[in-house]
């Protein structure tokens, strides 16, 4: 059973010898086009991968972190300010009924 | 025994299911539980579905708490011990939520167990899942986010035409506490951002949950300081806090992070839930419940020297 490197060694003879004589010239300027555009493409796709997606991407990811830092910090500021909220009135009404309840009833 | 809150629960969980899972997976889900035979991993996928149908049940009990508390708190009629009954029986929502996770649960556990790899089902039966077609997975997501919306407003309708006319505040005046609503979504986005893109949907899940056990947190501490300092108007702000924050954390995790978990799991993107997220969808609406609790004490102890 031969092992991976001789089995490689042997498919590279085989080519070798397939390929001996030169392409002819039209096969071989239409293989070079196309490694070419191949080549240009693959360059294209990582510079757009590389620079024109990734700085719009770091950009909204900045905007967004800073947006939501200021809106946790916002909060919690009018939290801290005890800002009028219908809701917190209310339930300051029903306590304040309730502690006057509780008066009466001593 | 609370209709409505049964009724939100039930259509809540189908919304759920919906927003989170395809029609094709809910019905495999459903043929396996009655004991139909599939293959080790679409058994897998079927378990994932009932231990999420569990956990929305319970996120969404939880959420039906605050929400029905909103109202009774909003509510004018009865006097402060009506207040007091209505309260208390929002939390009833609860109890249905986990009485239906418990059934949720069932299915999960016996299609869990037979679908490890050292069950009785077949072995080397390990197949991708199944391709779906976007339109299919959109329309049905898009279904279920509609439903939920729908069941949600009738249940608040619904419990807010039982009151007294006159009597609840208006319904974004209810429901909308400004700074508790700014730190939920600013803190979950913010730890979402920071937790970075690797992490998934996960993200979301300790986003909503850690913002709002810190919102919870704050809010009991002003309260606190509200009884400290015998001010009424702290204790109430205080108070609308807690029950703002715990039910926008309880919405963002039930309608945003844990459907794009279960769309991570089912589409192979991710084996199973992170065990963060399983720790936070149990915890956080039992800490909610907790904070209720104390909410309600705090409504109805009487303070004999209101300052401010």
């Amino acid at each position: 059973m031969n092992s991976p490197r001789q089995t490689v060694r042997d498919v590279d003879e085989m080519l070798r010898k397939a390929l001996a004589d030169d392409l002819p010239a039209d096969v071989a300027e239409g293989m070079r086009v196309r490694i070419d555009r191949f080549r240009a493409k693959r360059t294209e796709d990582g510079e757009a991968a590389g620079g024109a997606t990734a700085w719009p991407w770091f950009f909204r990811r900045t905007v967004w972190a800073a947006l939501s830092i200021l809106m946790l910090i916002a909060g919690i500021l009018l939290q801290g300010a005890k800002s009028p909220s219908p809701l917190a009135d209310r339930i300051a009404s029903i306590k304040a009924a309730g502690s006057g309840v509780e008066q009466i009833r001593r | 025994m609370n209709k409505a809150g049964l009724l939100y629960l039930v259509f809540g969980s189908v919304a759920a299911a919906l927003m989170g899972f395809t029609v094709p997976e809910i019905a495999a889900a459903f043929r396996q539980a009655a004991g139909r035979a599939g293959t080790d991993a679409s058994r897998r996928r079927s378990a994932h579905f009932w231990e999420a149908a569990a956990r929305n049940a319970w996120i969404l009990g939880a959420l039906g708490s605050a929400l029905n508390f909103t109202i009774a708190l909003g509510s004018d009629s009865g006097g402060i011990s009506g207040i007091s009954g209505r309260m208390v029986q929002s939390l009833v929502v609860m109890l249905y939520g986990l009485v239906l996770a418990v059934v949720c649960l069932i299915p999960a556990m016996k299609l869990a167990e037979a679908g490890t790899p050292a069950g009785p089902a077949a072995q080397g039966t390990q197949a991708a899942p199944a391709r779906r077609p976007a339109g299919l997975v959109a329309s049905g997501r898009v279904l279920g986010y509609v439903l939920f919306a729908a069941t949600v407003a009738a249940t608040i309708l619904f419990l807010m035409g039982g009151q007294a006319r006159g009597g609840p505040l208006p319904l974004n005046k209810v429901l909308l506490h400004g700074p508790a609503i700014l730190v939920v979504f600013g803190g979950a986005v913010a730890l979402a951002l920071f937790a970075g893109r690797g992490v998934g949907a996960r993200a979301l899940t300790l986003g909503f949950a850690m913002t709002g056990v810190i919102a919870l947190l704050m809010g009991l501490i002003q309260a606190l300081f509200g009884f400290a300092h015998t001010n009424i108007k702290e204790i109430s702000s205080a108070i609308a806090f807690i029950i703002t924050a715990a039910a926008f954390a309880l919405l963002g995790l039930v309608a945003v992070a844990a459907p794009l978990e279960d769309r991570e799991i089912m589409d192979g993107r991710r084996d199973k839930a992170g065990p963060f997220s399983r720790l936070f969808w149990v915890v956080f609406p039992l800490l909610t419940f907790i904070c209720l609790v104390l909410t309600f004490i705090m409504v109805v102890t009487p303070m004999t020297k209101p300052g401010g």
